[in-house]
Formats: structure tokens, C-alpha cells, sequence
């Protein structure tokens, strides 16, 4: 019973981040873009690095919402013996 | 809107250590010191030391009413660390990640009160404690692993370490953001709502079940911080996989 409600409590937390943390990832990427563009290279550069770690910030949101995913999918199996 | 009376402002703005003409040499920073988050944090600190050494007592083979209920307290926080992180990790981080979880609890609850307020509902409060366990998490890793923590960071093709490097970077900055976010966004929506509702409506006990949300809220947003900062340390413990 106790080991049950800690499992609840495990999966609650975890997918309560996901939705803050898919959200933050992509606007580190925006904001280091940005940042790297218009302070780092003073606009030499614009808009390239800002639409590549903008990219990198949506590829890093949906690869913790694949590893949520997973780790979710490994609890559920039983373990296998290899 | 109105400010809210806080009673330490209060006593320190009759004491003179808050007056707003600032003249003598380092005026500006202790007004800077003595704003109300700052003030609130260090009264929930001394509420942490002082209430134990008073409730408790001396120790005793058969405890009595307050050692029973700090004994329950700390007993069911190192059960629970020890579920997520293993005996001997929980026993390492117990001190820091129990510290955090009081504090936390206290200083969301503390706001509940009138003259009170919450440090938590500023961002600099639980920015703070965030990097405190973002850094831990990375000084664990380094401590368990040594310079093969990296390989945390490179993924698991040589080819495509360009691309999961800053991938892992931004999603480890993300962690920072989103902790830090969430404590101080439910905090201050509560400290937020709370004021409006006394303003509006403080007579006729308007701001009643936001109250009793604001338990809830409390005690839950602490034991999301606790368990969470758990899953990174113990992901920092792991190996790579």
C-alpha cells in the first residue's frame, strides 16, 4: 500500500514537470539564440543562430517527453533476467 | 493594489533601519537587505531552529509528545528518500534534501497567515535553492562517476555528440528553470489571490476555501521540490546509459 501510493506520487511528479520543462527547453534555445546573435556577434549572424538552437531547444523538449515516455514504458514490463 | 502590512517591515521600519532617505554608507544595502523576502526567509529560519530545541526537550528512551512528533516527522522523510534513492544515497543527501523540504514547508505555509508573508513567492528565494540542487546534482555526478559523468552528456553515438551536447545542456538548464518556476508560480498565485480576496471581500470570509487550497498547494508544491531534486540526484547516481 505504502510502496503503491509512492509510485503514485513518483508518476504525478514526473508528469508534472513535463509540461513546465517542454515549455523551458524551447525558451532556453530562443533565449540562447537570441542572446548569441544579438550580444555575442552583434547581429552579424542574425537570424541563423537564433533558428538553430531554437531548433535545438524543440528537439531537447520532445527528446524529455520521449525519455518520460520510456522510463514509464521500462517500469511497466516486468524485468526480464539477462 | 494595496501593499500588505508585514510586521517584520513594520518593526524595522519603527526600529529606523528602513527610512527612505539614504545618506550613511551602506544605507542602500541594508535596505536591500531588509526587503520582506529576505526578512521572511530568516524568521522561517530561526522558527526552524528555535521550535525543535523548544518542543523537544531532552531526548529520551521512551519519547514523550514533541520527540514522538519530530521523531514521526524525520522517520517518514528518510523512508520515503530511501524508496526513490536507495539506503545509502538517502542517508548521503538526508540532511540537505530534509532541510530544503522544511524550509519550504514552512516558509509556503507561513504565508497563510495575515502580517506574513511566503519568501518563497519570489523568484530569488527558490532561484536559490534551485541552483543549490542543480549544482549538487553535478557535483554527485562527478563525485560517483569522475570524468566519465560527461559521457552523461554525449549520448550514445560518437557522431552525434555536436548535436546532444547543447541538446543535453539546454535540457539540463531547463531543469533549473522549471523547478525554480513552479514553486514560485504556485506560491504567488496563492499570496496573489489571497490579497485579493481579503481586499475584496475579507468580511465576509470570501477568502475561505482559497485558504484550505492553500494548505494543499503548501504541502504539496514542498513535496514536489523534495521528490524531484531525489530523481536528480539519484539520475546523477546512476550510470549512463
Amino acid at each position: 500500500m505504502s510502496n503503491m501510493r509512492g509510485d503514485l506520487m513518483r508518476v504525478m511528479a514526473d508528469a508534472s514537470t513535463i509540461g513546465i520543462t517542454m515549455a523551458a527547453c524551447i525558451f532556453i534555445g530562443v533565449g540562447v539564440g537570441y542572446y548569441l546573435d544579438n550580444k555575442v556577434f552583434h547581429g552579424s549572424t542574425s537570424p541563423w543562430l537564433l533558428l538553430i538552437f531554437t531548433g535545438y531547444g524543440i528537439i531537447a523538449a520532445f527528446l524529455s517527453l520521449f525519455r518520460l515516455v520510456k522510463k514509464k514504458e521500462m517500469q511497466n514490463q516486468p524485468p526480464k533476467d539477462d | 493594489m494595496e501593499h500588505p502590512i508585514l510586521f517584520i517591515t513594520v518593526i524595522l521600519e519603527q526600529l529606523g533601519w528602513i527610512s527612505h532617505s539614504m545618506d550613511g554608507i551602506g544605507k542602500a544595502d541594508l535596505l536591500r537587505l531588509s526587503q520582506p523576502h529576505i526578512t521572511y526567509a530568516w524568521f522561517v529560519m530561526a522558527f526552524l531552529m528555535i521550535m525543535p530545541k523548544l518542543t523537544m526537550g531532552k531526548i529520551e528512551m521512551i519519547p514523550g509528545k514533541g520527540q514522538n512528533f519530530w521523531e514521526a516527522l524525520i522517520g517518514g522523510m528518510e523512508s520515503f528518500m530511501a524508496e526513490t534513492m536507495g539506503k545509502d544515497g538517502a542517508k548521503m543527501m538526508f540532511p540537505m534534501l530534509a532541510t530544503f523540504g522544511l524550509f519550504i514547508l514552512v516558509s509556503n505555509l507561513v504565508g497563510l497567515m495575515p502580517l506574513f508573508m511566503s519568501p518563497t513567492s519570489n523568484i530569488n528565494v527558490t532561484l536559490a535553492c534551485t541552483i543549490i540542487v542543480v549544482t549538487t546534482t553535478h557535483i554527485l555526478g562527478l563525485k560517483f562517476h569522475g570524468v566519465g559523468y560527461i559521457k552523461h552528456f554525449l549520448g550514445p553515438i560518437p557522431w552525434l555528440i555536436p548535436l546532444m551536447l547543447p541538446i543535453e545542456i539546454i535540457s539540463h538548464a531547463a531543469r533549473l528553470l522549471s523547478l525554480s518556476l513552479r514553486l514560485f508560480g504556485n506560491i504567488m498565485a496563492k499570496e496573489t489571490l489571497l490579497g485579493i480576496l481579503f481586499l475584496l471581500a475579507g468580511a465576509y470570509f470570501a477568502p475561505l476555501p482559497i485558504l484550505c487550497l492553500g494548505i494543499l498547494v503548501s504541502v504539496v508544491q514542498a513535496l514536489v521540490f523534495v521528490l524531484l531534486s531525489m530523481l536528480y540526484f539519484a539520475g546523477a547516481m546512476e550510470h549512463a546509459h
